[in-house]
C-alpha cells in the first residue's frame, strides 16, 4: 500500500506561526498511522504568498494544501486519504 | 586588495594559565590601510595572572605605537622597558615581545625581544634569515632581534610565547620542552595532512597539542600562539531573497553555477527559485533540531542553505557578542565558520518584497534583510578583516 506524504513547511512564514511544533508531527501520529505516513520538509511551499490559501502554517497531504496546519488537522486530512 | 592580491590571515590562539583569570600574554593587531600596512605585536609579561597581565598590555601598547610611528627600534624598547612597573617579587620589569610589521604585503619586518624564534615555512621548509641584533647601552642583556624578509603566496610565519615552547618541560618525552624545533615538526605534519589549513585552525591546533604535552592537560603556562598565513583569497557568494524581477531568475541561479568559491543561500524562497532554475531537488532537514531556528535544506553543489531573515539575525547576533562556537545553532555554526574561513564575501540580495511579510502580523519587512545584512557586513569587516561587497538585484 502506497503512503500518503506529508510535507511540513518550516520557511520562514510557516515557521514562526507554528511550523516549529510540526516538526515533531511523527511523534503525535496515532500508532495505527504510524506506517502508512511519509513525512518530509520544504524550505517554502510558496503558499505563503499566494491569497487563495488562508494562513500558515502550511503543509501538503498527498499534495493537497492545508492552511493553518495543526496536528489534529493533519491526521484528519490522512484519515480522510486513506 | 584587489583580487588577484593576496590575503592575509592574522589569527591567534591563547589559553590562559589554570587557576588565572587574567591572561599574562597579550596581542593587538591594527591595520593601517593608507600605508598598506598590518601591524601584529604579541607579548608575554613575567609571571602569571593580572601583574602579568598588565605588563604585557602594556608592552602591546607602547610596542604598537612605537612601530607604527617608525620610531627608533632601540629608543623604543628602551622606553619599553624604563616604563614597566617593577615586579615586587623579583624586581624586574619584564615582557617579551615580538612584533611583526608586514608592509606591502609581502615585506616583512619582525622585531623580537626574548620570545622564542618566530618560525617563517614555505612549501613545508623553515626558512632560515639572517638578522641583526641590537641592544641598548642601558639594558646590556635584553637583545632585540631584528629580521626583514620578504613573503610568497601560501608562506605562514608562525609565532609564540613561551608557553609553547616551554610546553612539557621537565617531563618525559620532553625534558627540556616541546622547543622550536618539536613545535616546528608539527606544523609540518599539520601542514602536509593539510596544506590549506587556515591560521585559525593551526594556531588552535598548535596551541591544544602544547597543552597536551604538559601533564593532565593542564596550561602550566599562558600558551599564546599567532600565525599569519598569506594565502590565496578565499571567496564565498550568499544569496538571499528573490529578485525584484522574475526574469532575472535566471541570472540570480547563474551565480552560483559560474563560481568556483564555497556558497549559501538564506531563505526559503530564494532556495526554491534556484533549485526550479537549476533542476536540483531541495532536500529540507525537518528533523534536525536547531536551537529554535528552522532547520536547513539541502542543494547539491550548495555548501549551506538556511531559512532566511531568522536564521541571518541570529548570525549577526552571533557575530555582534562573540557567542562561543558550543552555544549556536548548528546552522549558525556552519554558516560563521563558512564566512570566517573566507576571505572575500560577495552578498547577492534579492530587493522582491515578500508578499507574504507584508503581513502586518509578522514584524518583518524588505528593510530587515537590507539591515541584517549589513550589519554582517559591518562585523565581518571590522571584526574579521573580510572583504565584501553587497549587489541588490
Ligand atoms: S513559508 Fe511556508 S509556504 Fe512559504
Amino acid at each position: 500500500m502506497s503512503k500518503v506524504h506529508v510535507k511540513i513547511c518550516v520557511g520562514t512564514t510557516c515557521f514562526v506561526m507554528g511550523a516549529s511544533e510540526l516538526q515533531d508531527l511523527e511523534k503525535f501520529l496515532p500508532d495505527d498511522l504510524k506506517d502508512k505516513v511519509e513525512i518530509s520538509g520544504a524550505a517554502c511551499l510558496g503558499l505563503c504568498r499566494d491569497e487563495n490559501y488562508g494562513e500558515a502554517p502550511f503543509v501538503t497531504v498527498d499534495g493537497e494544501p492545508l492552511s493553518n496546519a495543526t496536528v489534529n488537522a493533519i491526521v484528519d486530512k490522512i484519515r480522510e486519504k486513506l | 586588495m584587489n583580487d588577484n592580491n593576496t590575503f592575509i590571515e592574522i589569527e591567534y590562539c591563547q589559553n590562559v594559565k589554570n587557576g588565572e583569570e587574567a591572561c599574562g600574554d597579550d596581542y593587538k593587531t591594527v591595520e593601517l590601510e593608507d600605508e598598506e600596512r598590518l601591524i601584529t605585536v604579541l607579548s608575554d609579561g613575567l609571571g602569571s595572572g593580572i601583574k602579568a597581565s598588565l605588563l604585557a598590555h602594556m608592552t602591546t601598547s607602547m610596542a604598537m605605537n612605537f612601530v607604527s610611528k617608525n620610531m627608533e627600534i632601540v629608543k623604543s624598547s628602551e622606553i619599553i622597558m624604563d616604563s614597566l612597573p617593577v615586579c615586587d617579587e623579583r624586581k624586574i620589569s619584564y615582557a617579551t615581545f615580538t612584533v611583526v610589521d608586514v608592509i606591502h604585503q609581502n615585506r616583512v619586518r619582525i622585531i623580537e625581544m626574548d620570545n622564542p624564534h618566530f618560525i617563517h615555512i614555505r612549501n613545508g621548509r623553515d626558512i632560515a634569515h639572517e638578522n641583526t641584533v641590537l641592544a641598548s647601552s642601558n639594558w646590556p642583556d635584553r637583545k632585540l632581534v631584528v629580521t626583514d624578509l620578504r613573503v610568497k603566496p601560501e608562506d605562514r610565519i608562525v609565532f609564540f610565547t613561551d608557553g609553547v615552547s616551554q610546553a612539557g618541560l621537565g617531563h618525559r618525552p620532553y625534558k627540556f620542552g616541546w622547543r622550536r624545533e618539536g613545535c616546528l615538526e608539527f606544523i609540518q605534519e599539520c601542514l602536509h595532512n593539510h596544506p590549506e589549513m587556515s591560521s585559525r585552525d593551526l594556531s588552535r591546533a598548535i596551541v591544544s597539542r602544547a597543552r597536551s604535552i604538559n601533564p593532565g592537560n593542564r596550561c602550566i603556562d599562558d600558551i599564546t600562539c599567532g600565525v599569519i598565513y598569506f594565502r590565496k583569497p578565499r571567496r564565498l557568494r550568499l544569496l538571499t531573497g528573490p529578485p525584484f524581477k522574475e526574469m532575472h531568475d535566471h541570472d540570480f541561479a547563474a551565480k552560483l553555477v559560474d563560481f568556483t568559491g564555497k556558497t549559501i543561500i538564506c531563505g526559503g524562497t530564494t532556495a526554491q527559485i534556484i533549485s526550479r532554475e537549476l533542476g536540483r531537488e531541495i532536500k529540507t532537514n525537518l528533523f534536525m533540531k536547531n536551537k529554535g531556528l528552522p532547520p536547513t535544506s539541502d542543494i547539491e553543489g550548495v555548501d549551506l542553505v538556511t531559512e532566511g531573515i531568522l536564521t541571518l539575525t541570529e548570525a549577526a547576533r552571533c557575530l555582534e557578542n562573540d557567542v562561543p562556537a558550543t552555544e549556536m545553532a548548528p546552522a549558525i555554526r556552519t554558516m560563521l565558520n563558512l564566512l570566517i574561513e573566507s576571505d572575500i564575501i560577495e552578498f547577492i540580495v534579492g530587493t522582491k518584497v515578500n508578499e507574504a511579510h507584508q503581513d502586518p502580523s509578522l514584524p518583518v519587512d524588505l528593510e530587515i534583510r537590507r539591515n541584517i545584512i549589513k550589519k554582517l557586513v559591518h562585523f565581518l569587516e571590522k571584526k574579521y578583516r573580510k572583504k565584501t561587497t553587497i549587489e541588490y538585484i
